[in-house]
């Protein structure tokens, strides 16, 4: 039946977190060549693996080199290879108690095994000490993990050292946090703003990446307890009905914009924003309305001379387009997880930081039992 | 001793009823309320639009002195869309085709197209999750953010469109010497959840009006649940939903607000919908495979961000199931 099956192939250097691969089909089988592990054997490293669909997802069968070092065959039985098939938004992982979380900036949140890891969208629900303290404001809001302190705390890009905001402890009864599996699958779109500093130019930072560009036309939806509410597209004051935007001028990096609007003047942000007010609390937003480009994006090193658009850090699995366009990004593939073998905690699946991954993915169509 | 059909029984025990059964599907609300345009052949991957913006009333007087003022420079706003192609498909090998009793390739052929169709409506919705902006519910009384929908919400959303000066899709209906009814304002579309319709139905004698009480029902969509306000309700079970994410941990329903030409659907000409079949002589050296299947190209786009909005809502009370 090979009329039917699909084979694909591919490399990419580990960054040493899970790195997904986009394919034009979901496999049932992958095999994976370290080649770097391959090269220089040496304790803990994992120069093949191997997973299959009857597996389950997150497994793998893994070669494995012990302390001589000679190799040996395991397991990794958690965050090994998955497949994934991002086409519906709204689909959340699973829903974990929150323990704890620190009134700081940012805030770090103490969740038994989280499993996630910086760049994962998450978020959260409950967020009460008591029924009128906590910091239920930040519901709602998805957020981008900014940093991994272990395997239990993660933090994200939020001020919680705020008058209004208080600590949560002693794993809260409804406070919860989930992955948001499926980001991004149309950009650029309605972002969240976590913090904004006035000026001649106006710098915004937004909770999760914004994954807009140089040139893309923005409009804000501010409400006025969270200030800075004269950068609303409406009302205009000069020629009443006409939208006022802006335009963004530089990309810091992934959660940061400057935009063209001189907001000299205009009234502080403000987040710290009382629980007392939150049923029915709207949430302040900056979203794409347009660009004024009229390229497509900058080939880079090794990228095809008219390159996909870039959506947070990866490109679509689809051709070219004007930067700043609405484009699909829905996708498909596997993903390779940076799991441990089950008697090994020092191996890596995903393998360490710049090592060369030689990938294989199939969908066969013929497979016994069916 | 009497004969029955333990010891004669019927050599073929059953026979297929006449009809099939329906396929539970949802009603597909988004293509109905977007604007429709085709991007021609040969056009690039990216589909460009352009608004004008409005020009400075002159409203102050020129005076005596024969000095004409200043020149204004026009501007205008362009909006980007990159064509998607999409497409799914059914391999039937001709054992099937021949020897099954009912027509797979009818009924195929019927469940490749709805779900072509869905996939359109699908894209859209979550399309329009993710580039609207959202107002949360404010008006309701269970404490959550956001709350349930209150017969404020509708005003203030109606009232932000309105400032915006985006355009309703239907004019009012005229109220008639019919007992129950009541006249109906010009209104915009909002996209709903089936899901709130028992939220609706608290609303009556608050503003909401069921659609069976407009003077007339010829202008109701097939979906339409009813009215409140400038409002004209249409309901769906496909209607975008986060479960579970809300301030207090209450699904989150999105109640998506459409102005005209807010969202522009952008086909590919000469490429839209197209349902294919290939004959098993186009498989293998012994032509043993049919295939059924369907593609199409799509792109959408917010054309008017100021005439939609998300108005963002939880329920009253949990479902019944």
């Amino acid at each position: 039946m090979t009329e039917y099956s699909r084979g694909a192939k591919g490399s990419f250097v580990s960054t040493g977190a899970q790195k997904p691969v986009y394919l034009p089909f979901v496999p049932n089988l992958v095999k994976l060549l370290n080649y770097t592990a391959s090269a220089t054997p040496a304790q803990s490293g994992i120069p093949r693996a191997y997973w299959d669909a009857n597996m389950g997802q997150g497994f793998s069968i893994v070669d494995l080199y012990n302390a001589t070092p000679a190799l040996i065959t395991d397991s990794v039985d958690v965050n090994g290879i998955s497949t994934f098939s991002a086409g519906l938004s709204l689909q959340y992982g699973a829903t974990k108690q929150i323990i704890g979380a620190t009134k700081a900036d940012p805030i770090v949140f103490n969740v038994t095994a989280h499993g996630y890891s910086v760049g994962d969208i998450v978020i959260f629900e409950g967020l009460y000490q008591s029924a009128t303290t906590g910091m239920p404001q930040i519901s709602g809001m998805p957020f981008v993990i900014t940093a991994v302190d272990d395997a239990n705390n993660f933090s994200i890009n939020w001020n919680g050292n705020q008058s209004n905001y208080t600590a949560l402890s002693g794993s809260p009864t409804g406070a919860f946090v989930k992955k948001v599996l499926y980001p991004f699958l149309y950009v650029p779109g309605v972002s969240f703003i976590e913090a904004i500093t006035t000026g001649t130019t106006t710098t915004i930072v937004t909770t999760a990446p914004h994954n807009m560009v140089v040139g893309q036309e923005v409009a804000f939806r501010i409400t006025n307890p969270w200030g800075t509410y004269q950068l609303n597209s409406l009302p205009n004051v000069a020629l009443p009905g006409s939208p006022i935007y802006g335009y963004i001028v530089s990309v810091t990096n992934s959660t940061t914009v400057v935009v063209n609007i001189n907001s000299t003047g205009y009234t502080a942000y403000n987040s710290n924003q009382p629980v007392a007010s939150l049923a029915g609390m709207q949430l302040p937003q900056m979203l794409a309305v347009g660009d004024v480009n009229t390229g497509g994006a900058l080939i880079t090193a090794g990228s095809d001379l008219y390159p996909s658009p870039l959506v947070n850090g990866v490109r679509t699995i689809n051709g070219p387009a004007i930067n700043g366009a609405f484009i699909n990004n829905t996708r498909q593939g596997f993903i390779v997880g940076a799991g441990t073998a089950v008697g090994d905690a020092g191996s890596v699946l995903v393998g360490a930081a710049s090592d060369v991954i030689y990938w294989e993915a199939y969908f066969i169509e013929y497979t016994s039992p069916y | 001793m009497i004969t029955n059909t333990g010891n004669l029984g019927p050599m073929i025990l059953q026979s297929l009823a006449p009809a099939m059964l329906y396929v539970p599907t949802p009603t597909m609300n988004y293509i109905t309320v977007a604007d429709k345009i085709s991007m021609p052949a040969n056009g690039g991957t990216t589909c460009r639009f352009m608004r004008p913006r409005a020009l400075t009333p002159p409203t102050v007087q020129l005076g005596n002195s024969g000095i004409d003022p200043a020149a204004q420079v026009p501007q205008r706003d362009i909006i980007d869309a990159q064509m998607a192609f999409f497409g799914t498909g059914c391999i039937l090998n001709e054992q099937v085709i021949l020897q099954d009793q009912e027509g797979v390739l009818a009924w195929v052929s019927e469940r490749l197209a709805v779900s072509m169709r869905q996939a359109e409506d699908l894209i859209l919705r979550d399309y329009v999750v993710s580039a609207a902006s959202q107002i949360n519910a404010g008006g309701g009384s269970n404490g959550d953010n956001p709350t349930n929908l209150g017969i404020s919400d509708f005003s203030l959303v109606s009232t932000t469109l309105d400032t915006n000066n985006a355009f309703k899709f239907m004019s009012g209906i005229e109220g008639t010497l019919k007992f129950g009814t009541g006249p109906v304002r010009s209104a915009y579309f909002v996209l709903s959840s089936t899901e709130l319709q028992s939220d609706f139905d608290g609303l009556v004698g608050q503003g909401f009006k069921s659609s069976w009480d407009y003077p007339s029902t010829s202008s109701a969509l097939p979906s339409e649940y009813g009215s409140i306000f400038n409002a004209r309700i249409l309901t769906s079970s496909e209607a975008p939903v986060a479960r579970g994410a809300s301030a207090n941990g209450q699904d989150v329903y999105y109640n998506t607000w459409f102005g005209k030409q807010a969202l522009t659907h952008i086909n590919q000409d000469g490429y839209s919908m197209k349902l294919i079949y290939r004959d098993p002589m186009y498989s293998g050296m012994l032509a043993q495979n049919a295939t059924l299947s369907v593609k199409f190209a799509q792109s959408q786009a917010l054309t008017q961000d100021t005439g939609i909005r998300n108005l963002l809502c939880t329920r009253l009370a949990s479902l019944g199931v």
